[in-house]
């Protein structure tokens, strides 16, 4: 219930923060905290530092950058939750946040912080993936872009360095004709997903898929591309049977765990209903 | 002896609010977490890791070098302090099980405490326990029925197996019924072992006065006497060294009744010792680890009825894991006796048998064992309905009709199963049933279709059948309190768990109680009537005072020359409202604004007799006592104000506080403070020590409705339908309130909820992420209707209610899902609980049943 | 930081939680804990005018912040509107996660002054009961809805 003792660092900038993290090998940084936090109380880890990064300023928005949405790393669920941009044109993500946890974690939680936990049980790095997302990362050498396809490495690992921070995360505005859907399936509403799926799919001439992305989460250590579902639906139109064939394919290469919620062969089974129930709701979200 | 009661029209002079939420909405509620002494010190408690292991050493030596550190704890401390085990109330064909408070010798359950540490500051707990340093030595572990039963190891080496408790309901000859029964039906049915879960987690804050030698214990429990009795009879000390206090009380569900736990003892023995108050709050970890757990039970059962789909016999194998057992685990007992449920059965042969493992005890939670006992026979009603092709409301109807109507008192099932069909607008949901089926056959699954599901089911008793119940109870006389339910009946509230109503069930016979709460036979505290030795009994004052059992309950009721009204209860409300129920009930029957009166309960000083609340007694007992002492105390007001206004007593009432002409109440006579003042008396008062000739029985239908994504085998409940006959109510809303908790905590049990247990016997639900109560998004909107058919054995009409709700829902949502799941395959029954996602998902798998998409 | 309105201060460790310093070091033991890893949701108050379990947030992280916990809710002796709305409709049992919900409901309404059930239901998702199986809880926002829009408080 109460944490290890630690020290704590609220830094007022960013080069401050990643000059901590470099010092002290066991500290971590600390943004919403509503992941990190409840594994410090039940002593599942223990930083001997806490780098909070929440009073720094400027890395909470959602702003358009050209050709990509710019998230800050610091923005809420909430606020994720309530921006039109990003339910509009990204509904893959706004569908994942709405189902984050609670009001309260929402509250609190934030984008930078479920994509650096890289819980591969968490709802947005698997709408982040399917999204194909960029990493901002800032560290001792400056700034560097991660795609979501070398992001996220292990469980609760990813491609931030010990002392560097995420700052912002990317999201190419799709092309014309261009949805997406996140579907989870979890014990009750709130819980952690048996599995969940997120799709983006873009279709071109007669209706065939130029472009598709399958994301699985709850799969593996990462959340996972279903590459060969999506090679598969490439250039197809997709009408009920390609999308059944597809499915069957989504569940290669997925290494669901089994635990008190649901076994390994129901998982299984579960990303094939999913894809093809995320894949169905992104098309009918095509303009 | 049939009592009449004031009447039996409901009440519409209900307050609009309860008493007690004016604090608990401005956060002044008093919880025994919030109180604080000055000075006071910490308890934490250093836990098994290990499921089964014997005790090496214990190392405090790296935690004493903390400046923290005050004092420690062991089991062999305990020995020497000559403290007796934990205090146990077996059944008398239940095994007696012996453990400490802090292990000695071995573990038997991960999370049993095997020491304790006094810390100085709040924040240091866990960082001393983790220096202290346990050497185990693992045994082999047994975490299921069957490694139980093959003795894989022996829990308790002293009983020579693992088994705890053995007992059997027999009547007429159930295998000739059933070789020449119409209709048949087998399954095999089960409840995964669950948690009370109150959001409240257990505390404990104790100090103690070297001067009086007394311990002043605020502890979070449903029976501050029983705790007393307990503690008295642990530390080895008179009751009344202890001064045993709660107020408000969050949540207890049976978890925080009849369960001795090790913590409130620890404490009073650190505050002795070291002369510091002594705070212990369990995390939630902790709670989930130790805290008496429910359910657990699995049945093989045969049901077998007539041509006329009249069920003629019914055959029962019942087994239970009861953890490390408990200091009240006779709930499969429970189960048994309520299994019959409303249905006369002539021919019954039903038998449990309750092993032990390496998991944390089984106690009673919500209902205890009477959850268990309904669920299991309408599953079996359902699935022999079923087979003989009857609507499953039908067969039930055929079998509760009583051919001569009722009999006085007794629930009328037909006019409850009428009042569900009306009010749930049954012939409406057929319907959606069959559009929800026809949509699922067009679009398939592929489209998200889902299919819709309803199940009822009845809980309650077959009141008329006592005379002949008596000869064939073989399971002697009981002992004790905790858990509801009962009888070859359910829902025996009123008197908390006793098993078979009437006067064949006796407490202890008076004069040799001591406390129902011993704790060990030879240990002696008092004498143990069913332990077989021959058990010193020990002198100390107060032993062998008559104490309270379970049919009773107490209350003293004071009226002051200033208008005040005092009721001071044995019950101990923690939500059910009686701080408004009781003031309702006084106000009524001495005639004064129920602004006048307040209710105090939680206390041993103030309240020196009581039983507590649980079982959903208190409405019954409680209420009765208050209602008892109320007339007592109207007597008593009537004869004093007729010595003062000089006219026959007969000839007066009381009505809002004043005395009227009882002809003519409009005309004021005097106050009643008028009265008591020309009689210079500061305050008169009556008591009452009511004892219920009987047990009263509550029952109920239920009707789910709910919808199956038979892809994802994920289910939701779109309606809930109770019709609830509790007897007169005292107050409709807060009877409803507790119909509403009920249910949802058997949905919870149906759908979600388990303690699961890997093969070392490690548990891994002991946070709520892994341990799934409902939440807002989970639950339906429970609808209630009500029946009223008075309690001839209470004093105002009233039954108990508080575990109704649970009673029947494992029934009507396993009933409703089997239901949707027949729509979309054949040979598909599932008939165990928690009924979550992948388990469906498996029980369509292996009856080869799958959804098909359409093309 | 500000709790209720009136300044205060103190000195606490890094690791103690919120929650913590106000049941312990102010005293306010309105809200309260129920779990270890915030998911029952006894421990909602309104930080900055946003809920958040108090028991997932480091008391040092709340420097400067305005706090608003159930004792901060009534006027003296008049409840506020939500809390005459669960007086009235019976939407607390045991009072354990009552505080809590209480935060979240008003929340709710602060946000959506006119929710549908669902969305009362969604709204109150973290909050934990294991007592009235929410239905007065729900029957509770709707009528605190109505008070707070029309100013007077009856049931839903």
């Amino acid at each position: 219930m109460i944490p290890k003792r630690f020290d704590y660092y609220a830094p007022a900038s960013l080069d401050d923060a990643i000059r901590l993290l470099g010092e002290d090998e066991e500290a971590k940084v600390l943004a919403g905290g509503q992941s990190l936090l409840p594994m410090m109380k039940l002593r599942l880890a223990a930083p001997t530092a806490l780098v909070d990064i929440t009073k720094m300023a400027g890395l909470s928005y959602v702003r358009d950058d050209g050709d990509n949405l710019a998230i800050g790393a610091l923005t809420t669920h909430d606020a994720v939750e309530h921006d039109r941009t990003i339910k509009e044109r990204f509904a893959a993500i706004n569908d994942a946040v709405v189902r984050i946890g609670d009001q309260q974690v929402r509250n609190r939680g934030t984008i930078g912080g479920s994509a650096c936990h890289a819980d591969p049980a968490a709802d947005l790095p698997t709408a982040l993936l399917a999204s194909d997302a960029q990493f901002v990362i800032q560290g001792k050498e400056g700034q560097r872009v991660v795609p979501a396809r070398d992001f996220f490495v292990d469980v609760f690992a990813t491609a931030v360095a010990h002392d560097e921070i995420l700052t912002e995360i990317r999201l190419a505005y799709p092309p014309p004709r261009s949805a997406s859907a996140y579907v989870k399936h979890s014990l009750r509403e709130s819980d952690f997903a048996m599995a969940m799926v997120g799709a983006a799919v873009t279709l071109g001439d007669g209706n065939a898929c130029r472009d598709v992305r399958i994301g699985l989460g709850s799969a593996g250590p990462t959340p996972l591309r279903a590459t060969s579902a999506e090679q598969y639906l490439m250039g197809k139109v997709p009408e009920d049977d390609a999308i059944m064939k597809a499915a069957e394919m989504a569940a290669e290469g997925a290494d669901p765990p089994s635990d008190v919620h649901g076994s390994r062969e129901y998982r299984l089974e579960m990303i094939k209903v999913l894809t093809r129930r995320s894949l169905k709701l992104a098309l009918s979200r095509v303009k | 002896m049939t009592l009449t009661t004031t009447n039996s029209k409901p009440r519409e002079d209900t307050p609009e609010g309860r008493l007690e939420d004016r604090r608990l909405l401005t956060g002044k509620g008093r919880f025994v977490d919030d109180l604080k002494l000055e000075g006071q010190a910490y308890m934490g408690m250093v836990r098994s890791p290990y499921a089964h292991a014997k005790i090496n050493s214990i190392d405090f030596s790296k935690a004493r070098s903390s400046p923290d550190f005050i004092a420690s704890l062991t089991g062999e401390d305990l020995l020497k302090e000559g403290v007796s085990p934990l205090s146990q109330n077996p059944w008398p064909f239940q095994k007696r099980a012996k453990r400490y408070h802090l292990a000695v010798g071995k573990v038997r359950f991960a999370g049993e405490p095997v020491a304790a540490i006094l810390v100085k500051s709040k924040n240091s707990v866990e960082d001393l326990i983790e220096l202290v340093e346990v050497d185990y030595e693992s045994l082999p572990v047994v975490t299921t029925i069957e490694e139980s039963k093959q003795g894989k190891a022996i829990i308790y080496e002293e009983w020579g197996d693992n088994a705890s408790l053995t007992n059997e309901v027999k009547k007429g000859d159930a295998e000739k019924a059933i070789a020449s029964a119409a209709y048949v039906i087998h399954a095999r049915e089960g409840i995964a072992r669950q948690a009370a879960a109150p959001i409240e987690p257990h505390a404990v804050l104790a100090s103690y006065d070297s001067k009086e030698d007394a311990y002043d214990v605020w502890a979070t429990v449903q029976s501050v006497h029983g705790t007393r009795d307990k503690l008295a009879s642990e530390l080895k000390k008179p009751k009344e060294k202890f001064h045993v206090r709660v107020m408000d009380m969050g949540g207890g569900f049976g978890s925080k009744g009849a369960q001795s736990y090790p913590e409130a003892p620890l404490a009073c023995i650190f505050a002795r010792r070291t002369g510091l108050p002594v705070k212990w709050t369990a995390t939630r970890s902790e709670e989930f680890l130790e805290a008496a757990a429910g359910r657990d039970e699995y049945c093989d059962i045969t049901l077998a009825c007539d041509k006329s789909g009249r069920i003629v016999a019914l055959k029962a194998r019942v087994e239970c894991d009861s953890g490390v057992t408990g200091s009240q685990a006779h709930m499969p007992t429970m189960t048994i006796e309520t299994m019959p449920g409303p249905y006369r059965i002539p021919n019954q042969d039903i038998t449990v048998a309750a092993y032990v493992t390496n998991k944390m005890p089984l106690g009673p939670v919500r209902g205890a064992g009477g959850p268990e006992g309904c669920y299991f026979i309408e599953r079996a009603v359902d699935l022999l309905a079923k087979k003989i092709g009857l609507d499953p409301i039908e067969f039930r109807r055929r079998n509760v009709s009583r051919q001569d109507g009722p009999a006085e008192g007794e629930v009328d099932f037909e006019l409850l199963l009428d009042t569900l069909v009306k009010s749930s607008h049954y012939e409406e949901l057929i319907q959606w049933r069959s559009d929800m089926y026809s949509r699922f056959m067009q679009q398939g699954p592929s489209h998200s279709s889902l299919i819709g599901g309803l199940g009822v089911s009845i809980t309650g008793s077959d009141e008329s059948d006592e005379e002949e119940e008596e000869e064939d109870w073989s399971g002697g006389s009981s002992g004790g309190e905790g858990g509801a339910g009962a009888g070859s009946k359910p829902w025996q509230s009123g008197g908390g768990s006793g098993g078979t109503a009437g006067e064949k069930w006796t407490a202890h016979p008076p004069g040799e109680t001591g406390s129902a709460w011993q704790s060990g036979g030879s240990e002696g505290s008092g004498s143990w009537q069913n332990s077989g030795e021959s058990s010193e009994r020990r002198e100390w004052p107060g032993a062998g005072e008559e104490t309270l059992g379970f049919m009773s309950e107490s209350a003293r009721i004071t009226l002051d020359k200033n208008g005040k009204v005092t009721v001071y209860t044995g019950s101990s409300p923690h939500g059910q409202g009686e701080e408004t129920t009781f003031a309702q009930l006084a106000s009524e029957e001495l005639g004064v604004p129920l602004d006048w009166v307040t209710v105090v309960w939680g206390d041993t000083t103030l309240i020196p007799k009581g039983v507590g609340t649980y079982g959903s007694r208190s409405a019954a007992t409680g209420g009765s006592a208050v209602v008892d002492a109320s007339r007592k105390l109207k007597a008593q007001l009537l004869t004093r104000a007729s010595q003062t206004l000089g006219v026959d007593a007969k000839s007066l009432e009381i009505r809002g506080g004043c005395l009227v002409n009882a002809s003519r109440p409009d005309a004021v006579l005097a106050t009643l403070n008028a009265v008591l003042e020309k009689q210079h008396a500061d305050e008169v008062s009556a008591s009452s020590v009511f004892t219920l000739g009987g047990m009263s029985y509550s029952s109920g239908v239920h009707l789910c409705a709910l919808t199956l994504d038979a892809e994802l085998g994920k289910v939701k409940i779109a309606k809930y339908v109770v019709v609830e006959d509790c007897g007169r109510m005292i107050n409709k809303t807060i009877v409803e309130g507790q119909l509403h908790g009920g249910v949802l905590h058997a949905v919870g049990g149906a759908l979600f909820e388990r303690l699961a247990y890997d093969e070392e016997g490690n548990l891994l639900s002991s946070t709520f992420m892994d341990y799934n109560i409902p939440t807002a998004l989970d639950s339906p909107d429970v609808e209630v209707f009500h029946e009223t058919t008075p309690s001839t054995v209470t004093l105002n009409g009233a039954k108990g209610v508080g575990e109704s709700g649970t009673n029947g829902s494992y029934g009507a949502v396993i009933n409703a899902l089997n239901d949707a799941l027949s729509q979309v395959g054949t040979g598909i029954e599932f008939s165990m609980a928690p009924a979550t996602p992948d388990a469906i998902f498996r029980a369509l798998n292996a009856s080869g049943a799958k959804p098909q998409p359409s093309a | 930081m500000k709790v209720n309105g009136k300044q205060v201060s103190g000195n606490v460790e890094p690791r103690t939680l919120l929650v913590n310093f106000i049941r312990d070091g102010l005293n306010l033991t309105g809200t309260h804990v129920g779990c270890d890893t915030g998911h029952c949701g006894a421990c909602t108050v309104m930080v900055d005018g946003k809920t958040v379990k108090s028991c997932m947030v480091l008391a040092v992280q709340a420097q400067g912040a305005e706090i608003l916990t159930v004792e901060g809710l009534a006027e003296g002796d008049k409840l506020h509107p939500i809390q005459e709305a669960f007086w009235r409709n019976h939407g607390l049992q045991c009072g354990f996660c009552t505080p809590g919900l209480l935060m979240s409901g008003l929340y709710l309404l602060q946000k959506n002054p006119d929710p549908s059930d669902e969305e009362i239901r969604r709204g109150i998702e973290g909050n934990l009961c294991r007592c009235t199986g929410y239905v007065n809880v729900v029957k509770s926002v709707r009528a605190a809805a109505k008070s707070m829009r029309e100013g007077e408080v009856g049931g839903a």
